[in-house]
């Protein structure tokens, strides 16, 4: 009644600014005792309130207090609430409230409406007195009284009202005193630099029961959330009170920053909370940390339409599964974003969409397009992304160029994009990845003397960090057929490359040791390979990541083909020595069986192709139907490389066998001029 | 680490006071350490007096400030540097206050010894200093990774209630690697580990991060900005202030870019994320710098192309901006300032 009365009064006076105070049934204006407040004459402002109100003292002096609180006289609302006998108040009202039972927890207390009425109205003053006593304290400065005000707070709703809060039984007034309080001493304890106290406050606010309504209750997750990410401070994990069996309990601050901003989200899904964008900021923050960005594409998934539009939304989506490896799913989203009838100059959009393209042959064509608008998007403020534009353009021409057409288109798109490459560097001079890219790209064109030059600089720039800069350097020089500069090479990079991650140097070494004819200590490498390689997978569980090794992992199978190729050009040789053929052809089947292996593994291999049709074009001298499936495996394998060296002189062979003799010396001619400037190892196996 | 290795799943047991002489002999045994350290420290830095004692020494700007212009000496990462000597063996010491000491300039030492590398300087002594956290760091996670559990909402948590069925713990849950195992490595001559090493010792640093003096925030922010090496270049939200000073100061400031793979990535934006959002009195230098820092990786992310990086960059910038909006700035916790004031 009291309320609705004031509630009229205050919608009457709204024009008005004086403001009025109110109790049982009684008005007075604010101005009346102002006055005597301002000359500092309390015990007047008081006698006047409890005459003009007909209030008890302490009722009298809390309002005082609020009213200068009000007003933004702090010192002042501290004086007043200082002279009421707040502790004696509670202890009043713990008196009156029904004698303690068990203790409370959070879930399934047991609801017994029958309770001894709280006075709730008494409560509700001296509460709220000490709670704005806290907050004047805090405007002050003084933190750590602010903080013990506070606590007192609810240290006596917990004595007072020992069932916890529930809807029906408290006035509105007395909750969201309670509210504020709850919300408050954590800020408190944070502000005043006891974090220990703060997270226990945070967790006491989440985990007790304060009737707190849903946004305040979200904003408290949020706080602490936000804590637990950025304070620095270990949390101890939550007391075992709080556990619940069989509900789980994070173990650190991440577990627990991430689970509390999980259930954000599904409250605002659920309509049960206001959206507050900044919490989807903090979940991504957290899960891109343990590069958990698909459980981000899940989140931002199930985020209620509105609240993105649908561009922004694919395109955090597509950043989310590209950090993921999802390529193919992020290519989708982007070609749905930068389709003409949404937005397609996104420069972000257009330069990821590229980089991914370009990372695969088929997609190399489209990513060119990208990269294209990407490159005439780049202006104004963006303008330093142009040179990433022309880069991706590079790469993405570059790529196109192995997809098989024809050698004219082969190679103005590579002088393309060597053109693009060239172009990017004179905005991007000084990035190391641009000079290695570039130096690939002379390399594929076999322009040995300028890849030389940028590996060089690669591996200068980056102080010998990168692992590929090291391989490409003895690739390029073992395509110039300096063999033992490639091995000082591989060696030094041995050197600087931990015991784990020498995979593909050995392999690379193992190569370099055939080359210079030295099948005994290529063996051996070989060994010691296949040693590392079954090491590394029985102890490498899902928790040990390579950092630079993820796409370069030397996987057992290779050591194998390796291998075998080893011995299948050892009895080769054998061939010549007749004394030892039948130990060479011993060798054959299990060297076959190993390529074929590769091939069902990997059905593009060029390598596994040559080899196959290698092996079957020298059976072949003897057993003629194996030629055809010969020829058409080298064929194959040139279609996808035309730069294989070994696949042309076999072909070539195959066509000898088969005594077209003009076909063969052409096959050869190619082989031979290639011959000059054949890596070791494929230089598109790098980038 | 803020994140207990995945073989402690409770914190350690505080260590138990035994009988008063052995507390007594630790005592005098910690401050002998720290006399010593201080008194190796005195015939270093000349230029300023050195407090008596440990605690004072690690709030002491005029010393940090000292050491700091030392350690940016062109020639300070040799493997004859006293100073580097004198951080190495202090850290060597186990004593957790001396560990603080050196944890303080590890921005510094960390943003000199990866932008030197290019000039192929000798840096024995920074890498000493760097080795020594890093062994510290193996040793202390024992062969684990730090892991953290991506929890499922369907089943229940203290947080939350749900109809799914209550599983254990740590079943059926998504494991997420924060940071893999470590091999201990002998030397920093192994190239190719240099990030992860360096990275581990950013990991460190962020487990004490919250101890650190404000200037070594500094010092961080300056290092990043540095490695990403995008100065000059500006975009919507950033305001070119010193755009002359740039394109004069390029040439030079070019050479402090380096490779930023993830395992530096991660621990940058760690911290980056502690001096916008997590410091305990409000700093706005801090801010300011970390924000730029922020701003200088979110364009290197996008030269790099690297989601992940843009991802979480930018998820701090957005942050900053919607924590500078005064939309945002309103106290839940004030009292609603109604025109009739009643009992």
């Amino acid at each position: 009644m009291l309320e609705n009365q004031s509630k009229e009064l205050s919608e009457n006076r709204e024009d008005e600014i004086t403001r009025q105070l109110c109790a049982n049934g009684l008005f007075m204006k604010t101005t009346e005792v102002e006055a005597k407040l301002d000359e500092g004459n309390i015990q007047e402002a008081e006698s006047s309130l409890r005459e003009g109100l007909s209030l008890n003292s302490e009722e009298a002096r809390a309002l005082l207090g609020r009213l200068e609180y009000q007003r933004g006289n702090l010192e002042g609302a501290l004086r007043l609430f200082e002279g009421i006998d707040l502790q004696a108040e509670i202890q009043r009202l713990q008196a009156s409230a029904p004698p303690p039972e068990k203790p409370v927890t959070k879930k399934n207390r047991p609801r017994e409406p029958q309770q001894q009425p709280v006075p709730q109205h008494a409560a509700s003053l001296v509460l709220e007195a000490i709670y704005l006593k806290a907050k004047s304290l805090q405007k002050l400065g003084r933190t750590t009284e602010a903080a013990r005000e506070c606590k007192s707070v609810l240290d006596s709703v917990e004595k007072i009202f020992q069932q916890g809060i529930s809807d029906a039984q408290v006035d509105t007034r007395l909750q969201e005193t309670v509210s504020h309080a709850v919300e408050l001493l954590p800020a408190l304890f944070k502000d005043s630099g006891d974090y220990q106290e703060a997270i226990s406050a945070y967790r006491r606010a989440l985990l007790s029961q304060w009737n707190l309504d849903n946004d305040s209750c979200a904003r408290i997750q949020k706080d602490f959330a936000v804590f637990l990410l950025h304070s620095g401070v270990e949390a101890s994990p939550p007391s075992l009170a709080s556990q619940v069996e069989g509900s789980y309990t994070p173990r650190n601050n991440l577990e627990e920053a991430i689970l509390l901003l999980m259930i954000l989200i599904k409250k605002f899904n659920s309509g049960k909370a206001k959206w507050d964008p900044s919490v989807i900021e903090h979940l991504t923050f957290a899960l891109s940390l343990c590069s958990q960005t698909s459980v981000v594409a899940k989140q931002l998934e199930e985020v209620m339409p509105g609240v993105f539009t649908r561009v922004e939304r694919w395109n955090s989506l597509a950043l989310c599964y590209s950090a993921a490896g999802q390529t193919s799913a992020a290519v989708n989203l982007l070609r749905k974003s930068l389709h003409k009838h949404e937005q397609p100059d996104d420069l972000v959009a257009l330069l990821l969409a590229a980089k991914l393209c370009s990372e695969e042959p088929s997609l190399a064509a489209e990513g060119a397009g990208y990269a294209e608008r990407g490159v005439k998007n780049a202006q104004g403020m963006d303008e330093h992304l142009k040179g990433v534009g022309l880069r991706m353009l590079g790469l993405c021409l570059g790529k196109q160029a192995k997809v098989p057409t024809s050698d004219f288109e082969r190679s103005r798109l590579q002088s393309e994009s060597l053109k693009a490459l060239d172009g990017a560097i004179a905005f991007e001079h000084n990035n190391p990845d641009l000079i290695f890219e570039l130096g690939v790209q002379y390399a594929e064109q076999r322009n040995l003397k300028a890849a030389s030059r940028y590996a060089k600089e690669f591996i200068d720039a980056t102080g010998g960090s990168v692992l590929k800069g090291w391989r490409f350097l003895a690739l390029v020089l073992s395509a110039q057929q300096r063999f033992s500069e490639a091995e000082v090479v591989t060696d030094a990079a041995l050197d600087e490359t931990a015991k784990w991650d020498q995979g593909p140097l050995l392999r690379l070494k193992a190569k370099l040791k055939i080359s210079q004819s030295n099948p005994t200590e290529a063996v051996e490498t070989y060994r010691y390979l296949l040693a590392l390689v079954q090491a590394q997978r029985k102890s490498f569980g899902p928790l040990r990541t390579l950092s630079q090794m993820e796409q370069d992992r030397v996987n057992e199978f290779e050591v194998w083909h390796g291998l075998a190729y080893l011995y299948s050009s050892l009895s080769h040789w054998n061939d010549v020595e007749v004394c030892r053929m039948w130990e060479g052809r011993k060798e054959f089947k299990p060297a076959l069986a190993a390529f074929l292996d590769g091939l069902l593994l990997d059905e593009s291999s060029v390598p596994c192709k040559v080899a196959v049709g290698a092996l079957l074009c020298e059976r072949g001298k003897e057993y003629q139907p194996t030629l055809p499936v010969a020829r058409s495996l080298l064929s194959d394998a040139l279609r996808i490389d035309p730069t294989n060296r070994k696949a042309w002189y076999y072909l070539g062979m195959v066509h000898k066998h088969d005594g077209r003799i003009a076909d063969a010396t052409d096959c050869f001619q190619a082989a031979s001029m290639l011959e000059e400037s054949d890596p070791i190892e494929s230089f598109s196996t790098i980038l | 680490m803020s994140e207990s290795a995945s073989s402690h799943d409770s914190p350690p047991a505080p260590t138990i006071a035994g009988d008063s002489q052995t507390t007594a002999a630790n005592e005098s045994d910690t401050n002998a350490k720290c006399q010593t350290a201080i008194q190796s420290l005195s015939s270093i830095v000349t230029t300023t007096t050195i407090p008596s004692t440990i605690s004072l020494l690690l709030d002491d700007s005029a010393v940090s400030a000292a050491i700091s212009s030392l350690l940016q000496r062109p020639d300070s990462g040799s493997g004859d540097n006293n100073l580097c000597r004198w951080l190495y063996d202090t850290f060597q010491s186990t004593e957790p206050s001396l560990h603080l000491l050196v944890l303080r300039f590890v921005p510094l030492i960390a943003g000199l010894y990866l932008s030197r590398v290019p000039l192929r300087q000798p840096q024995a002594g920074f890498e000493a200093v760097l080795l020594a956290l890093y062994a510290h760091e193996t040793t202390s996670r024992a062969d684990q990774a730090v892991t953290v559990n991506i929890p499922d909402l369907s089943h229940p948590s203290i947080y939350h209630e749900s109809k799914g069925p209550a599983k254990n713990n740590s079943t059926c849950l998504n494991i997420a690697v924060v940071s893999s195992t470590l091999d201990p490595h002998g030397t920093i001559r192994e190239s190719t580990r240099r990030a992860r090493i360096v990275g581990v010792a950013l990991e460190l640093y962020y487990s004490e991060i919250a101890r650190m003096p404000r200037e070594s925030k500094l010092d961080f922010c300056g290092a990043c900005e540095k490695w990403a090496g995008q100065n000059g270049e500006t975009r919507a939200g950033v305001v070119p202030e010193e755009e002359e000073s740039v394109a004069v100061a390029r040439s030079e400031k070019d050479g402090g870019r380096i490779p930023l793979p993830w395992e530096l990535v991660q621990p940058m934006m760690r911290i980056l994320g502690h001096c916008l959002m997590g410091m305990k009195v409000e700093d706005r230098e801090v801010k300011e710098a970390a924000s730029k820092a922020c701003q200088s990786l979110y364009l290197r992310a996008l030269h790099d192309i690297n989601p992940k990086a843009i991802l979480a960059a930018g998820s701090l910038l957005r942050l900053r901006e919607m924590a500078l909006d005064p939309k945002n700035q309103i106290d839940h916790t004030e009292i609603s300032n109604d025109n009739v004031l009643s009992v």
